[in-house]
Formats: structure tokens, sequence, C-alpha cells
């Protein structure tokens, strides 16, 4: 049986078995009411994506790449941009 | 030069060289058990067994050392010449003397020690080498080599590899007194960051500590949760409830 055609991603899609200790949207939505911000999985990863639009907006300027929403928004979803941000942040404070 | 081996430099030039017929009639006096005969046939060769073992001079052993281990190579020869063959002795003593100073040089120089017949496949790899290099004008292969010598390629440069000169970390890095830096200063580390790459590190982590700052508390959470960041959450908790 062949299976319908769709989008293949270039560079894998990006999971929680990348990072100790990650959790998905579900779970991030169940924390995240608990704290009190209610949310839903979609919620969850709309909120990620966009901070991570806000982390890549600097990182274009940088290599002087185009800036618009769905650049942003590719280069948000790469699974190799996610990691680096993860290795980043394990290193440095948020606030700091 | 050291003057003990200078006087026995200049007392060894003394020495008369023996003719052909000389060397026919010790040999046979040696043959029929006179010691003399063989001291002296010992004492008038040694010059050659100088001349051997000043070749090898340059290869990390000490020249008095060298000298030693060619005259025992000669000591050898002058044991098992047969003067009926027709040679010269100087011809065939030469063959032991090398063969003796090789094999020390072999043993003494650089910290792994080879057994004899890993060093004696060395031996004939680089003469191979350098036969094949007079013939065809290019230097053979590993392949060409190891065939040549009914073994692997994969042992020879094993071999090869055991038996490269180790040098000292902390050792000077050029051969003149000029330059003093040592030789882990001018080694390439081809893990380490290059300048460029830390630059551009440090710029990215600028850049993304400026933006961390803009993130909302809301997006910071979820980043964290994520990414199994779970530093300060308690505390970020704290600050969301209050």
């Amino acid at each position: 049986m062949s299976m319908p055609k769709g989008f293949k991603s270039a560079h894998g899609y990006a999971t929680t078995k990348e990072y100790d200790g990650g959790a998905d949207y579900r779970t991030i939505a169940n924390q995240m009411t608990n704290r009190g911000y209610k949310m839903n999985h979609a919620t969850a990863r709309n909120v990620f994506l966009s901070a991570l639009r806000k982390i890549a907006k600097p990182v274009h300027d940088m290599h002087k790449k185009n800036d618009s929403y769905d650049s942003l928004q590719r280069t948000a979803k790469d699974p190799r941009f996610q990691s680096g941000i993860a290795e980043i942040l394990a290193s440095i404070k948020f606030r700091g | 030069m050291a003057k003990n081996l200078q006087d026995f430099f200049d007392a060894v030039g003394k020495t008369n060289l023996l003719t052909r017929e000389e060397e026919i009639e010790l040999s046979k006096k040696i043959e029929a058990g006179d010691l003399r005969a063989r001291d002296r046939m010992i004492r008038a060769n040694i010059r050659l067994a100088i001349s051997i073992a000043k070749n090898y001079a340059n290869k990390g052993v000490d020249l008095e050392d060298l000298i030693q281990e060619s005259s025992l190579g000669l000591i050898k020869a002058v044991d098992r010449f047969d003067w009926r063959k027709g040679f010269k002795f100087s011809t065939y003593a030469c063959w032991w003397i090398r063969q003796s100073v090789r094999q020390h040089v072999a043993a003494q120089s650089g910290s792994i020690k080879l057994p004899s017949y890993a060093r004696g496949t060395l031996w004939k790899m680089k003469s191979i080498s350098e036969e094949y290099h007079k013939e065809f004008g290019v230097e053979p292969s590993h392949q060409e080599i190891a065939d040549l010598l009914g073994t692997s390629p994969e042992t020879l440069r094993s071999l090869m590899k055991c038996a490269a000169t180790p040098v000292q970390i902390d050792g000077g890095a050029y051969k003149s007194s000029d330059g003093n830096r040592s030789m882990h200063e001018v080694l390439v580390d081809d893990r380490a960051i290059s300048v460029e790459e830390s630059i551009d590190k440090e710029k990215l982590i600028k850049a993304v500590r400026g933006v961390l700052s803009e993130l909302s508390p809301r997006e910071e959470t979820v980043l964290r949760l994520r990414f199994g960041i779970t530093e300060d959450l308690e505390e970020e908790n704290l600050n969301v409830n209050a």
C-alpha cells in the first residue's frame, strides 16, 4: 500500500527525547495550567515556537538572513536550532 | 668530543693497516687458536669499525656506544672470517659491523622497544623503498611494499607507528636555540574551537541572552519545560502565583 505524499522535513522533527528531562506539549500544558497559565497542548506548542522565533530573530540578523515570519518559523522548528538553543540555555541563566 | 675518545682515535690512527697476505696469514693463525693474531687482526681493523659507527652518529645514540657495538661486530667478523673464500676481510667485516650497530641503534633509540624481526622488517622496508624510488622515481605505496615483503599493509602501518620517534611535549619546538617555544605551544589542537567560532558563539550567546530578557514569563517557562531546564522553576512559580 502506497503512503500519501506529503511534506518531508529536511532535518527531521525535534522531539523531547533529545533533551534530558524535556516534556511533551501535553505535559507542558498541564504543568502550565497548574502554575496559573491556562493552556492546552496546541497553545503550549505555539508559545514555544513563538519564544524560539524571538530568539531566532537576532540570529538571523547576525547572519544577515531574511527575518520574515516564515523564515523565522522554519528556523524555530529546525531541530538543529532547537538543540543549539537548548545547549546555550543550559549554560546561561535566563534572567541573568 | 671527549678527550679520551680523541686519544683513542689518535692511538687507532697509528696502527698500520694489513696487506692481503698479512690478513690471510693472520686468519690461518686465528684458526689455529692464536689469540695474539686475533688481537692484531681486531686492532688493525678498528678504523673500519669506527668509520661505520660514525655513519650512525646522528641516530640518538652516543658515539662511544656505537664504537663499542661496532667493535663487537668486528670481533664477530674476525671469528667467522674464512680466508679461503678469497674476499678481503673488510668486505666481509663491514656486514657484521653494520648489523651490530644497527641492532644497537634500533634497540636504544625510541622509547618503544621493538622485537628484532620487527626492526628487521623496518630496515627491509626502508631499503626497498629507497630502491623503488631509485628505479621508478616515485615512493612505493604501503600495499606495494607489503607485497614485496610478503606482509600486510596493516602490519607495516602499525610497525611504522611504533617506530616513530616520540617527542617531548615540554621540549623545545625548534632545533636551534633561537626559539624558546615548547612543543605544546606550537601543536595544533584539532578539537579546539577556532577564535572566529569562539567570537561567533560569544556573539550568539550575547544575542540570545538579550532576547531572553524580552521573553514573557509564560514563554520562558514553556521553553524551560520543553528543554528540561528546571533550574529556578520553583522560584518562577512563586513569582507567577504572587
